[in-house]
């Protein structure tokens, strides 16, 4: 029977947790090897420190930074959430795509396989790219190393956005502004595209000014889509059931969380039921509002005269009240649940407005465009010069990497702390990415989901009970003919309706991964059925299984007293049920070496049956025919 | 940006904010011509030459399809008792087709469920009363009552999404009798336009019968395989009909002859086959069909959508239009002596209601242990 595959399954969370804890240390050993190093450099090689001044930080792009480095480590943390690695793709990321049109459904449903592929690799990367992309941001505050967070958050903003938002979204017919739309990680793209803007447009406020502009219009849009009849918003109840509005209300209140805060959802949601056409109106003409007000912070760009400064700052106050009583009443704060991934798109989104008002007025550049990072290191290598000149006879004798080293140290000295902890940042990125793009070389799954539905591979050392049956095309087949090879034997039932077929499945597949050593294995199975063994029944089996083709492959039927009496040697209870039930019978797999002992019994309930769990068990069963071929 | 460029843009987004809201509204109300009318659902009843009743009904009463399992049930030849008679060893969540070859015997042919991909079949000679496993139909029988047809000799004819599959005998192998292309590319068929194939049926004689769906309005699509070659072997539609497109829900045997149910727009028509010639009854109005049923001498029984059904005693006969029909009720069954049962099916019971002169009364219940969990 299917036991299935739980989110919070015991297997799968410890090795998430191994995973992560195995890589946090890494995170700091290398957090100690680089502050080591860096302190070692200062201390012995001294090398000179900028003392050139550096204009302020705009405080526009220190909200961004700093605002979207805290967002980026709470959904890092969210996503070691115990239930991330077995559940994002089948309770997050097909989910939110099953709405969108089918090529929406491929693309993200792609990514979602992957991840099932290597649930672990899968969740701890994405808990370390987020926490390094967080960390990069912050502590980068000026020059290349932050201009280079600011696109990494892009990078994995659009990565996010894509596959794990089904593009926010936006081709789904449901489109709100109230649930988010267009997505939380655009606007982690967009201010990660701000934060790379080079210095030089820091301090005009052209960009406060296109900022604003951008986000009325995107306000206006969103008007205008929430006004569009037809699809729901203008009902609270429409023929006795919910509206739109009411229903998505209702799905986030049922959402585990405290229930002080489910009671403020639920409320609302029954307010919004009652006088659905009421709130509708409210949201049309609070986005149209607040979108013409941010608008109009555009027009000293066309040639009209700027608003006045009360209203865009009452538009931009209205829009923080309006985005806050959202993300608290309709998108329930996104992260509850055990499986929220970000705190959803009203604080983004909030931020990047606010960042667009503060820029409007930017503070004056006081210093010509400086690079801290590289800067700092000028005037390292500047001070050298006298060193590195009289080094230079000695250096134009000695390769490169002889010299080269001393210069980095000295550079690496002359850093400063932000420059460490954006490098540290980068290698805490790198530690999360690498394992996964490893993984994602093997096209076949990580075993520990197989192991995870079925525990372990039991080890066995006796003498496989001998038999002697007929195969799918009437030959008499016995234990002792295939002497020599090893065996993966199972029993399937030829009219079974679920796990048979995919156990066939994980067998094919098995055959597969062992490639040339699957000349040395055969793959066995026998009849569980006591009313359907005929020849007819294996062969229509091995035709709708596709298993015809599969040259080491034997499927053995007998009499029923030959039957039972080999399901009595391998211990196979073959139930029948009543009433249109079919047979229930075990599902376990052996594995038999070439001198005709058994030595491995694997659990074999296929569990629920995704690409991933097949191709598990087919890894499974392929290590366990290995390692059977390599001691024998 | 000028002025004019930034009301352009503007005007760009929205009207990009209008494209989007338009992939999310209604639809367009559909203006394609309906489909040909589709076989009933699997529930049926019909009784066999041996004067015993059998019933097809879905039980299980649960949301999900893979939990609902169709029973069997047989009314013994003078007895009064309904018994489940499912043949045991398969899942049957996909639904049951029946075949009765005569006398005693019955053929159940298991529509495919889940991954299942083909169809077991078992056999009994005895009323039920044990099955053996018959040699399976390659793929899988298509849902319609008379996907599985028995004639003399043990010959079947199993309708699956290749065509019609014949074979000679129980657990013979299957040779393909006809496809929906190659019978639509006969003269009888190119007349009819065939869509699709309905149903199956052997002459007493033993000659194969098929039925169809017709894209041509008023013809009803039955041929017959005259050594090799199909020919049109249907009634001719009532003229009031014959502007409708006609399909053929139910074709099968009965006595030395045949009966059709056929759907004519929201009209249902009843068709009697004695060897020589068809009777065509007056039409029942019913838009959609929740089951049908075939009783001894001809007799016909509907349950139409809703809670209405209605009966025909036989060639000549008019409908007759029942009392509302007991809650639940799956099919109906008719006696050899005008009896009229509604079979209800909730959950695990079954429960047969007999038709009195005061209304429906309560004669049998059953209950029955529905596997459920064991196809999940």
């Amino acid at each position: 029977m299917n036991s299935g595959l739980n989110d919070d399954n015991a297997t799968l969370v410890a090795a998430f947790r191994s995973a992560l804890l195995h890589q946090g240390i890494y995170v700091l050993l290398v957090f100690a090897v680089l502050a080591v190093a860096w302190v070692s450099a200062r201390e012995w090689l001294r090398p000179a420190r900028s003392s050139r001044p550096a204009g302020p930080e705009p405080a526009w792009r220190q909200l961004l930074r700093i605002g979207f480095g805290i967002i980026w480590i709470l959904d890092g943390l969210l996503q070691a959430q115990p239930a991330m690695a077995a559940g994002l793709p089948s309770q997050v990321i097909e989910p939110t795509a099953a709405s969108s049109p089918t090529w929406v459904q491929h693309v993200v449903n792609w990514a979602g396989t992957s991840w099932s592929y290597h649930p672990i690799q899968a969740g701890a990367s994405a808990v370390w790219i987020q926490l390094g992309i967080g960390v990069w941001l912050i502590a980068g505050a000026r020059g290349r190393w932050s201009r280079l967070g600011g696109l990494a958050s892009v990078a994995w903003g659009l990565v996010v956005w894509v596959f794990g938002e089904s593009f926010g979204g936006i081709f789904a017919p449901g489109l709100t502004w109230l649930f988010g739309a267009p997505g939380a990680a655009l606007f982690y793209c967009a201010a990660g595209a701000l934060i790379a803007l080079p210095e030089r447009t820091w301090h005009s406020p052209r960009l406060g000014r296109a900022v604003l502009s951008v986000m009325g219009l995107f306000f206006i849009g969103m008007a205008v889509l929430q006004a569009w009849p037809g699809r729901g918003f203008w009902q609270g109840t429409l023929h006795g059931h919910q509206g739109t509005l009411t229903s998505m209300v209702g799905s986030m209140a049922s959402t585990p969380q405290p229930s002080v805060f489910a009671g403020w959802v639920s409320s609302f949601g029954s307010f919004s039921a009652a006088h659905g056409f009421a709130v509708n109106l409210f949201a049309v003409v609070a986005l149209a509002a607040i979108g013409a007000g941010l608008l109009s912070a555009g027009l000293p760009e066309v040639g009209l005269r700027a608003p006045a400064p009360w209203l865009i700052k009452g538009t931009v106050v209205a829009m923080l009240v309006l985005c806050l009583a959202d993300w608290v009443l309709i998108e329930d704060f996104g992260f509850f649940g055990g499986l929220g991934t970000d705190p959803n798109s009203m604080i983004p989104m909030a931020l990047v407005v606010l960042a667009g008002y503060l820029a409007l007025s930017p503070a004056p550049a006081l210093a010509p465009a400086a690079e801290p990072a590289t800067t700092a290191a000028q005037p390292a290598t500047a001070n050298a010069e006298p060193a590195t000149t009289a080094a230079q006879p000695a250096a134009a004798a000695q390769p490169a990497w002889r010299t080269q080293p001393a210069r980095l140290a000295r550079a690496f000295g002359a850093a400063s702390t932000r420059v460490v902890l954006a490098a540290w940042a980068v290698a805490i990125v790198l530690i999360g990415a690498a394992p996964m793009a490893l993984a994602q070389t093997n096209r076949n799954a990580d075993p520990i989901i197989a192991q995870a539905i079925d525990g372990n591979a039991a080890p066995l050392d006796f003498k496989a009970p001998a038999f002697t049956l007929t195969d799918q095309n009437g030959r008499q087949v016995s234990l002792a003919s295939l002497r020599g090879k090893v065996l993966l034997l199972t029993f399937l039932d030829p009219v079974c309706t679920n796990d048979c077929p995919e156990i066939a499945q994980e067998f094919r597949g098995a055959d597969q991964v062992l490639g040339a050593s699957a000349r040395r294995v055969e793959l066995v199975a026998i009849v569980a059925n006591p009313l359907y063994h005929a020849i007819a029944y294996t062969r229509a089996f091995d035709v709708q299984e596709r298993m015809t083709g599969v040259p080491n492959w034997l499927y053995l039927t007998g009499s029923l007293a030959q039957l039972e009496q080999v399901w009595k040697n391998y211990a196979i209870a073959a139930q029948i049920l009543p009433a249109g039930g079919m047979i229930a019978h075990t599902d376990v797999a052996y594995v038999i070496d070439a001198s005709g002992h058994t030595r491995t019994e694997l659990d074999f309930d296929p569990g629920p049956g995704t690409a991933s769990s097949e191709s598990s068990f087919s890894v499974e069963l392929t290590q366990a025919a290995e390692q059977v071929m390599k001691s024998s | 940006m000028s002025a004019r460029q930034a009301g352009w843009a503007a005007a760009g987004v929205l009207a990009a904010a209008v494209a989007v809201a338009g992939c999310g509204s209604k639809p367009a109300p559909s203006t394609a011509t309906p489909p040909a009318p589709a076989p009933p659902p699997l529930a049926t009843s019909f009784a066999s030459t041996a004067g015993s009743s059998w019933a097809v009904v879905e039980m299980g009463g649960s949301a999900a399809q893979e939990e609902d399992f169709w029973q069997l049930f047989v009314l013994p030849a003078g007895t009064a008792k309904w018994k489940l008679a499912t043949p045991l060893g398969v899942a049957d969540n996909g639904g049951l087709v029946v075949a009765s070859p005569g006398g005693e015997s019955l053929v159940t042919g298991f529509r495919p469920s889940q991954l299942l991909a083909y169809s077991p079949l078992a056999a009994s000679s005895d009323d039920g009363a044990s099955w053996s496993s018959a040699g399976p139909v390659n793929s899988g029988l298509t849902s319609a009552p008379d996907a599985l047809a028995a004639g003399p000799g043990g010959s079947l004819i199993a309708l699956t999404s290749g065509g019609a599959e014949l074979g000679q005998r129980l657990g013979a192998s299957w040779t393909r009798l006809s496809s929906t292309r190659s019978l639509a590319a006969t003269q009888a068929g190119r007349a009819c336009g065939v869509s699709a194939l309905t149903g199956a049926a052997f002459t007493s004689s033993g000659t194969p019968i098929l039925a169809a769906s017709c894209s041509r309005p008023g013809v009803a699509g039955i041929f017959a395989d005259r050594g090799g070659s199909w020919s049109a072997a249907g009634p001719a539609v009532p003229a009031s009909l014959d502007h409708q497109d006609v399909g053929v829900l139910r074709l099968t045997a009965a006595g030395p002859g045949l009966i059709a149910l056929l759907q004519a727009g929201k009209n249902i028509v009843a068709a009697w086959y004695d060897g020589t010639r068809w009777t065509v009854s007056a039409p029942l109005h019913a838009a959609t069909l929740k089951s049908t049923a075939i009783g001894p001498g001809g007799s016909v029984g509907v349950i139409l959508n809703g809670s209405h059904g209605a009966t025909l005693a036989g060639p000549g006969a008019a409908w007759h239009v029942l009392p509302a029909l007991p809650k639940w009720a799956a099919t109906l069954a008719l006696g050899s002596s005008g009896q009229v049962d509604a079979i209800a099916a909730n959950g695990g019971t079954f429960t047969d209601w007999r038709l009195a002169p005061a209304g429906w009364s309560l004669a049998q219940t059953v209950h029955v242990a529905i596997p459920y969990g064991s196809s999940s």
